[in-house]
C-alpha cells in the first residue's frame, strides 16, 4: 500500500514535476493545492501521509499553512519546498512544524531522500 | 582625539566589555576555582584601560589600572579568593560603568574608599570593607602580610545566594558538522537539533541559534545534551536529519570558548538611523498601498510599474525590519547580576534562569521592555519568593527560583517572569480591593483577569511597608501600561503556595503591521493580524449563551461575542444580510468580533497616538489607509 501525498505549490509546472517524481517512485499523489488556504482544507479532507509545501503562495503562505495543519494534526508530515536564498523562511517553517526541506531546482534523488526521511 | 567618533566608539566598546565583566563575575562566583573568568576579566579591563588612557579619561584609566592589578595578583596566585574580593570586583565594575558613562563629560570619579580597597587587594591580600551582608565577612579574611594565615583560610563555603558548586550535568557534549556544499546548512542544523531534543535538554548551543539563519554559517555547531541516551543512538538520530558529515562527542569536540559569536561582517549602526529608515519605509508603504489602489484601472503599464514598486518596497520593508531585530538576550543579560544583588540585599537564596535569549524583537520594542521586566523581576524576588526558612517550613527547597523566558508565538513574543514562591494571596487582594472600593462587596473570588486589573490600579499595594524595592502595585501598573502602549498585553496566573507567572506579550515589530480591515456602520477599523485567529460567518444557529452573555460556537469552542456596531455605536442603515466575524485571540483568550464587512488585509503604519482622555480602551491607535482616509485601530487585548 503506497503512501498518499498532497502537493502544494501555486505553479502548475512545479506541481506537475513533483507529482511525476513521486508517482514514478510509487507514491500516490491524491491531491493538489495552489494556496495555503487550499492546502489546509485539502489536508482536512484527504488526511495524506505526506505533504509537500511551497513557501510562497497567495491566500495564506506555506509557513502559515504548516502552522494551521500542525494545529489540527501535530503529527503531520510536511516537506517544505523552497527557492534558494530563503533559509530564514525555511527555518521559520521548521519551527512551525515542517519536518524537512528541499531546495529548488530539484534533483529527483534528493526529493526522494527527503521524503524517506520525513516518512521515517 | 577630540573626534567625537572616538568617544562614541570608546563608549560602545567599553559597555560591551563591562557587560562581559558582569557575566564573568557571575560565572566566577559560581565556580571560584576556575581560571578562565579571571583571564577574561583581565583582558576586558585591560582593554578599557587602554582606550581610556588614549583618550585622556584619567579616572577611568586609573580605576581600570587598579582593578587590573588586583586581577593580576589573583592570576599570579598571590592572593586568596574570597566572597569579599569578588564583591569588591563587582563594585569596581559598577564604578567603572559610572566612570565610563561620565568620562566624556569629565564626571564619574570613583570613591577614594574603593580605590584604597583595590590598592590593598592588589598588594596581595584581600582588602574588603566589612560588608556584613553575609555572615562570613564579619572578620577580615586572607589578610595579606601573613601568608600562613592566608593559606589556612580557604574559601569559606558560605551560604551566599548564588554560589553553588556546579553539578556536572549528566549527558554529553556533542559536536556536529553539516556536509559542506549542502544548501541551507543552517536549516539542516536546526533539523538535526530538533531530533535530539527528544532525548533531553539542549544547552550551551554554540553558535547560538540565530547564527543558523545566516548565509555564512559554516555548518559546525556544538551543544550539551542532558540525557542518559547512548552516544550511538544520539548520533543515529542526528544523522537521520540528513546531510550530516560528522558527529563527535565529549573530549573530541572543539567548542568555541568565546562568548556570543560576533561575526566579522558586522558594522555598528546608530539606532537613530534605523529609526529614520523605519519611518521612511513606513511612509513608503502607505504610498505604495495608495499607488496599488490607483493602479487598479486599465493602464497596464501603470499596473506593471506599480507591481514592481510594490515588490521593491516589500523587499525593503523586510530588510529594514530585519535590521532592527535584536535578540532579547540584550535586555535579558542585565538581569542575572540584578537578581544576584537583590538576593544579597534581601537575604534570600534565589536561582535565576533564563530561556529563549536568542528570540528576536524589534529594537524599539525591546528597549521598552527593560523597565517592565525589571519591575516584575523585583516583585518576584521581593514579594513572590519567601525566605529560605519559610520555604523549608512548607517543604520547598530553600532556594527560590525565578525564570525569565521568551517564546515565539505566531506574530507575538510571550515573555514570562515566573517564580515558585508564595503566590498572590487572592483573599488579601480582594479584601484590600473591597476596602479601597475597587471591588464590589458581593464578589467572592478574584479570577486571574480581575486580579490583574485590581493589582494594576495606580498605587495599589498589599506590601506592609513600601521598601526601596517596589511594592507589587507599582510594578504591575508600569508593566501593564507599557505593554498596552506597545500594542501588547499582560496576564497573570497565580496559585497560592505554588507561585506566580506574569506573561508580557508583545508584537514582533512595531511600526508596520499587517491588519485586517473591517467595517462597522460607516467607519473602518483595523485589527492587527497578530491577534486574528481566523474569520467566520456569524451563524445565528450557532449562537448560544455563556454566563448570560451572547456567545458563538465555533468548531466546538464557545466564544463570547462582541458586536462592533454596538461597541462603537455605529450609525448605519439596518443590519447587513451576512455578518463576518473575526475571532480575536490573545494568548489563551478569545472573542468573536462581529462586523458589518471585511475589507481585506493591508499593511498599516501605526501612527504615534496621543490618546485623548476618556478614549475607550478598545481603541489602540490610528492609521491612514491606502486610499488616504483614516481608520482606527482596535486593541485586541482590550476586547478579549
Amino acid at each position: 500500500m503506497s503512501h498518499t501525498v498532497l502537493v502544494c505549490d501555486d505553479a502548475i509546472f512545479m506541481r506537475t514535476m513533483i507529482s511525476d517524481i513521486l508517482n514514478q517512485a510509487g507514491f500516490d499523489v491524491v491531491g493538489e493545492a495552489e494556496s495555503g488556504l487550499q492546502a489546509v482544507q485539502k489536508y482536512r479532507e484527504l488526511k495524506p501521509d505526506l505533504v509537500t509545501m511551497d513557501i510562497v503562495m497567495p491566500d495564506m503562505g506555506g509557513i502559515e499553512a504548516v502552522r494551521e495543519i500542525c494545529k489540527q494534526d501535530p503529527d503531520a508530515k510536511i516537506l517544505m519546498c523552497s527557492a534558494m536564498g530563503q533559509q530564514a523562511l525555511v527555518v521559520e517553517a521548521i519551527q512551525a512544524g515542517a519536518k524537512d526541506f528541499v531546495v529548488k531546482p530539484f534533483q529527483p534523488s534528493r526529493v526522494l531522500e527527503a521524503v524517506q526521511r520525513v516518512l521515517g | 582625539m577630540a573626534d567625537p567618533k572616538y568617544a562614541a566608539l570608546f563608549l560602545a566598546e567599553s559597555r560591551e566589555h563591562l557587560r562581559t565583566c558582569n557575566q564573568l563575575l557571575l560565572d566566577w562566583e559560581r565556580t571560584p576555582g576556575a581560571s578562565e573568568p579571571v583571564n577574561g576579566l583581565f583582558r576586558a579591563i585591560h582593554n578599557i584601560k587602554g582606550m581610556a588612557a588614549t583618550l585622556g579619561y584619567g579616572p577611568v584609566a586609573d580605576l581600570a589600572h587598579r582593578a587590573e592589578n588586583v586581577l593580576d595578583t589573583i592570576r599570579g596566585g598571590r592572593t586568596t579568593i574570597t566572597p569579599d574580593l569578588i564583591q569588591l570586583l563587582f563594585r569596581s565594575v559598577d564604578a567603572l560603568e559610572k566612570a565610563v558613562e561620565g568620562a566624556a563629560a569629565g564626571k564619574g570619579e570613583p570613591s577614594a574608599r574603593l580605590l584604597a580597597a583595590l590598592d590593598r587587594a592588589g598588594a596581595g591580600g584581600s582588602g574588603p570593607e566589612q560588608t556584613g551582608a553575609d555572615g562570613s565577612s564579619r572578620e577580615p579574611t586572607g589578610v595579606g602580610g601573613d601568608p600562613a594565615l592566608a593559606r589556612s583560610r580557604p574559601l569559606p563555603s558560605a551560604p551566599a545566594p548564588a554560589a553553588r558548586p556546579p553539578a556536572r550535568p549528566p549527558g554529553h557534549l556533542v559536536g556536529v558538522t553539516i556536509r559542506s556544499g549542502t544548501p541551507m546548512r543552517g536549516a539542516r542544523a536546526l533539523l538535526a537539533l530538533r531530533r535530539v531534543e527528544a532525548f533531553g535538554k539542549v544547552t550551551a548551543l554554540r553558535p547560538p541559534a540565530t547564527a543558523f539563519e545566516r548565509e555564512d554559517f559554516d555548518g559546525r555547531f556544538s551543544f550539551h545534551l542532558r540525557t542518559d541516551t547512548a552516544p550511538a543512538e544520539i548520533e543515529a538520530a542526528i544523522r537521520a536529519a540528513g546531510e550530516v558529515e560528522a558527529v563527535a562527542f565529549d573530549a573530541n569536540v572543539a567548542v568555541e570558548t568565546e562568548g556570543p559569536v560576533v561575526a566579522a561582517r558586522q558594522i555598528r549602526v546608530d539606532l537613530s538611523r534605523l529609526d529614520a529608515m523605519m519611518k521612511l519605509v513606513g511612509e513608503l508603504v502607505v504610498a505604495r498601498n495608495r499607488l496599488l489602489d490607483l493602479a487598479r484601472g486599465d493602464d497596464t503599464e501603470l499596473q506593471e510599474v506599480a507591481g514592481s514598486v510594490s515588490r521593491l518596497v516589500g523587499g525593503l520593508q523586510t530588510q529594514v525590519v530585519a535590521a532592527r531585530m535584536t535578540p532579547v538576550s540584550e535586555v535579558f543579560d542585565r538581569f542575572p547580576r540584578l537578581v544576584r544583588d537583590l538576593a544579597r540585599d534581601l537575604g534570600k537564596q534565589i536561582r535565576f534562569e533564563m530561556e529563549g535569549g536568542a528570540i528576536e524583537l524589534d529594537r524599539s520594542i525591546l528597549d521598552e521592555l527593560g523597565d517592565p521586566l525589571l519591575h516584575l523581576i523585583r516583585n518576584a524576588a521581593d514579594h513572590g519568593l519567601e525566605s529560605a526558612d519559610d520555604r523549608q517550613a512548607t517543604g520547598k527547597a530553600a532556594e527560590g527560583r525565578i525564570l525569565l523566558s521568551a517564546i515565539r508565538e505566531r506574530r507575538t513574543v510571550a515573555i514570562r517572569v515566573s517564580d515558585d514562591g508564595r503566590g498572590i494571596d487572592r483573599a488579601a487582594v480582594l479584601a484590600r480591593a473591597k476596602r479601597d472600593g475597587l471591588a464590589d462587596a458581593a464578589v467572592e473570588t478574584l479570577t486571574d483577569d480581575v486580579l490583574l486589573r485590581v493589582l494594576s490600579r495606580p498605587g495599589f499595594s498589599t506590601a506592609r511597608q513600601v521598601s526601596g524595592i517596589s511594592g507589587r502595585g507599582v510594578g504591575v501598573e508600569v508593566a501593564l501600561a507599557r505593554a498596552r502602549a506597545m500594542g501588547g498585553s499582560l496576564e497573570v496566573q497565580t496559585e497560592q503556595g505554588r507561585g506566580t507567572t506574569f506573561t508580557l506579550r508583545v508584537p514582533l515589530t512595531l511600526a508596520i503591521v499587517r491588519a485586517l480591515l473591517a467595517q462597522a456602520g460607516e467607519e473602518r477599523y483595523a485589527v492587527p493580524l497578530a491577534y486574528v485567529a481566523e474569520t467566520v460567518e456569524f451563524d445565528p444557529r450557532a449562537v448560544t449563551a455563556l454566563r448570560s452573555r451572547e456567545a458563538l460556537v465555533v468548531r466546538e469552542r464557545v466564544i463570547p461575542t462582541v458586536h462592533l456596531r454596538d461597541l462603537v455605536a455605529a450609525k448605519g442603515n439596518g443590519l447587513p444580510a451576512r455578518r463576518p466575524t473575526i475571532i480575536l485571540e490573545v494568548g489563551e483568550r478569545r472573542t468573536a468580533l462581529v462586523v458589518d464587512a471585511l475589507l481585506g488585509q493591508q499593511d498599516i503604519v501605526i501612527e504615534p497616538f496621543d490618546a485623548p482622555r476618556g478614549l475607550p480602551s478598545y481603541l489602540g491607535g490610528a492609521t491612514i489607509l491606502a486610499d488616504g482616509a483614516p481608520a482606527l485601530i482596535l486593541d485586541a487585548a482590550a476586547l478579549v
